[in-house]
């Protein structure tokens, strides 16, 4: 009989997870209604903390920046990184010439670290001894040479770059392969009826995709409100020129591993932080999820 | 399956516009090649060369680079701690998912369901969010700035893997088990002898994964290693790449050294990563 055997499977797994994962959950909003150094007492302020971040005058404008700088991301997820990782994983699916070799490539940067994607772009736009600079020197046009990552209006659009170079390939490879999930039948019965490829795009791959891709993009939104590595490692801890790669994470650990509150370390605050950016992620993704679900029909 | 459209005939404005289009692709994934070319170039250039000649051809190749981080400073050591994180990381993760995976999907239970949405959260909330509390558990339980405290935390993350593996076992026919049993099999003997054996390539594809993930984390062990001998490569080349001036001879040859071993592992797998990121959690 199968009984309770279930149990010794399931409990170590169960427990691991439980402590590691479910735990600081729960951990973190408890944390972050009291005032706590890490070591000694730790005092109970209520919604002291929030309070600081959200009105004192030299927290909150750091704080909005930040979450102003996520959602400026998150936005660009939206317009920019997903519709291009449809449009590759589209012209893969129609077999464009030497497809095989292009999505071979486009998907290799996935399993490079972003700390040496940092070192690539660090190579290229460094401002002294970058690729970039030293190239539009050698063909005379040096009036093109910039302090890329330095300068606060370019800063933001080439880490875009380099996170659609870097992290694109996935997505890319989860809408190709709910291309690839729509049934033949569909596709040979709308080349019969003499569908051009614009209507059969919009009006049969992409509905028919789009569902399926909710998950992908729920996914892609949670991880664009809680961006760290890239920003961190290229536009240093205190994020970048005027807090132009400055995200809510950082900001996070600034005060809460770095330099702390007004001097002091308080761990309460972090966790507050913390709290912020999960109820952000919440509500961003319960309002997409409704507004994806608008495209939903029954097959 | 032939997913071409067979007798499919292009006019020949489209067919110029995929050549196109083609084109570009091309050429942007030339960016990949050409980063990682300067890269290995650079590395095998003397530091003089190097800052002379950044770009371009190295005058004579020297290993100068290599076999200064090899055997002066600490690179060797963080190299064998993200190895030791990597496969402790990875062995352990795979294993404790395909343990509660099949503990689920193959027993009948009350709160079953519950189970299998309860080790879906971990998909759903990324580790920053929770990264502090992991410190001041670690640093309670002794585990801090150790290795094996940051393999259990990188074990606990089993809810992809763990979400993979359900929807394996469900495939595999009961008949397989209620036979083992007849001859006597225990419940442990069925999942290492049959179970496992049945569904290594789906493990194994899991396993790659996440090995990939951990060898390239940079956040956590950030954060919870912090003392110097158990960093890891990618904090190693994060220090490089702060002081690039300084360092710029050996970052080329750390970044090459942590790379070639997911380079190659790309090369030889590429369809099964790309298989398991896409068959597996993110999908539908």
């Amino acid at each position: 009989m199968r009984k309770k055997k279930h149990i010794l499977f399931i409990a170590p797994g169960f427990i691991l997870y439980t402590i590691f994962i479910i735990l600081p959950i729960f951990y973190v909003f408890y944390l972050s209604v009291f005032e706590w150094s890490g070591l000694g007492e730790m005092k109970f302020v209520g919604l002291e903390n929030f309070k600081t971040l959200i009105f004192n005058d030299r927290v909150a404008p750091t704080m909005f920046n930040a979450l102003k700088n996520n959602l400026k991301y998150l936005l660009c997820v939206w317009l920019i990184i997903t519709p291009f990782q449809y449009l590759i994983a589209y012209l893969l699916y129609i077999k464009i010439p030497a497809f095989k070799y292009i999505k071979f490539m486009i998907f290799m940067p996935y399993v490079i670290s972003s700390t040496i994607v940092s070192f690539f772009a660090t190579l290229l736009f460094s401002p002294n001894i970058g690729f970039l600079n030293k190239f539009f020197e050698w063909i005379g046009h040096s009036e093109w040479q910039s302090a890329w990552f330095g300068d606060p209006n370019r800063a933001f659009k080439l880490m875009i770059i380099l996170i659609i170079w870097q992290g694109a390939g996935s997505g890319i490879m989860i809408f190709y392969s709910n291309l690839m999930d729509i049934s033949q039948d569909i596709m040979e019965s709308c080349r019969i009826d003499g569908c051009n490829e614009w209507q059969r795009f919009f009006r049969i791959l992409l509905p028919l995709s789009l569902p399926s891709c909710a998950s992908i993009i729920t996914m892609s939104t949670i991880w664009a409100l809680a961006i760290f590595d890239m920003p961190f490692i290229l536009g240093g801890i205190n994020g970048g020129v005027n807090g132009c790669l400055d995200f809510a994470n950082m900001v996070f650990y600034r005060y809460t591993f770095g330099s702390g509150l007004n001097g002091k370390s308080n761990l309460g605050f972090g966790a507050s932080i913390c709290v912020l950016m999960f109820v952000v992620m919440l509500v961003v993704t319960v309002l997409q999820n409704k507004f994806l679900s608008k495209f939903e029909y029954d097959t | 399956m032939k997913r071409r459209r067979s007798g499919e005939i292009l006019s020949p404005t489209a067919r110029t516009a995929r050549g196109v289009l083609a084109a570009i692709l091309i050429v942007y994934t030339f960016t990949t090649v050409f980063v990682i070319g300067i890269t290995l170039l650079d590395s095998l250039k003397t530091k003089g060369d190097l800052v002379s000649n950044f770009v371009g051809l190295p005058k004579a190749i020297s290993f100068d680079s290599y076999k200064k981080i090899l055997f002066e400073g600490d690179f060797i050591n963080y190299f064998k701690n993200s190895i030791i994180l990597t496969v402790g990381g990875t062995v352990g993760c795979t294993f404790l998912a395909a343990l509660t995976a099949y503990g689920i999907s193959r027993y009948d239970f009350k709160g079953k369901s519950f189970l299998t949405a309860y080790f879906l959260i971990g998909m759903m909330v990324p580790v920053q969010v929770s990264v502090l509390p992991l410190f001041l558990i670690l640093k309670k339980i002794g585990l801090l700035n150790k290795l094996p405290g940051m393999i259990l935390v990188y074990m606990a993350g089993i809810s992809m893997a763990c979400f993979v593996f359900q929807k394996f076992f469900r495939t595999i026919p009961v008949e397989l088990e209620e036979s083992a049993r007849l001859d006597g099999a225990g419940d442990f003997t069925i999942f290492f002898c049959i179970i496992i054996p049945v569904c290594k390539p789906v493990i194994a594809t899991m396993a790659l994964i996440t090995a990939i993930q951990e060898w390239n984390d940079f956040y956590m062990p950030m954060v919870l290693l912090g003392s110097k001998n158990v960093k890891s490569l990618t904090l190693a080349i994060y220090q490089y790449i702060s002081q690039f001036t300084r360092y710029m001879s050996e970052s080329m040859a750390a970044v090459i050294i942590t790379l070639i071993p997911v380079i190659i592992l790309y090369f030889l797998f590429s369809s099964q990563i790309v298989e398991g990121l896409t068959g597996g959690a993110v999908k539908g």
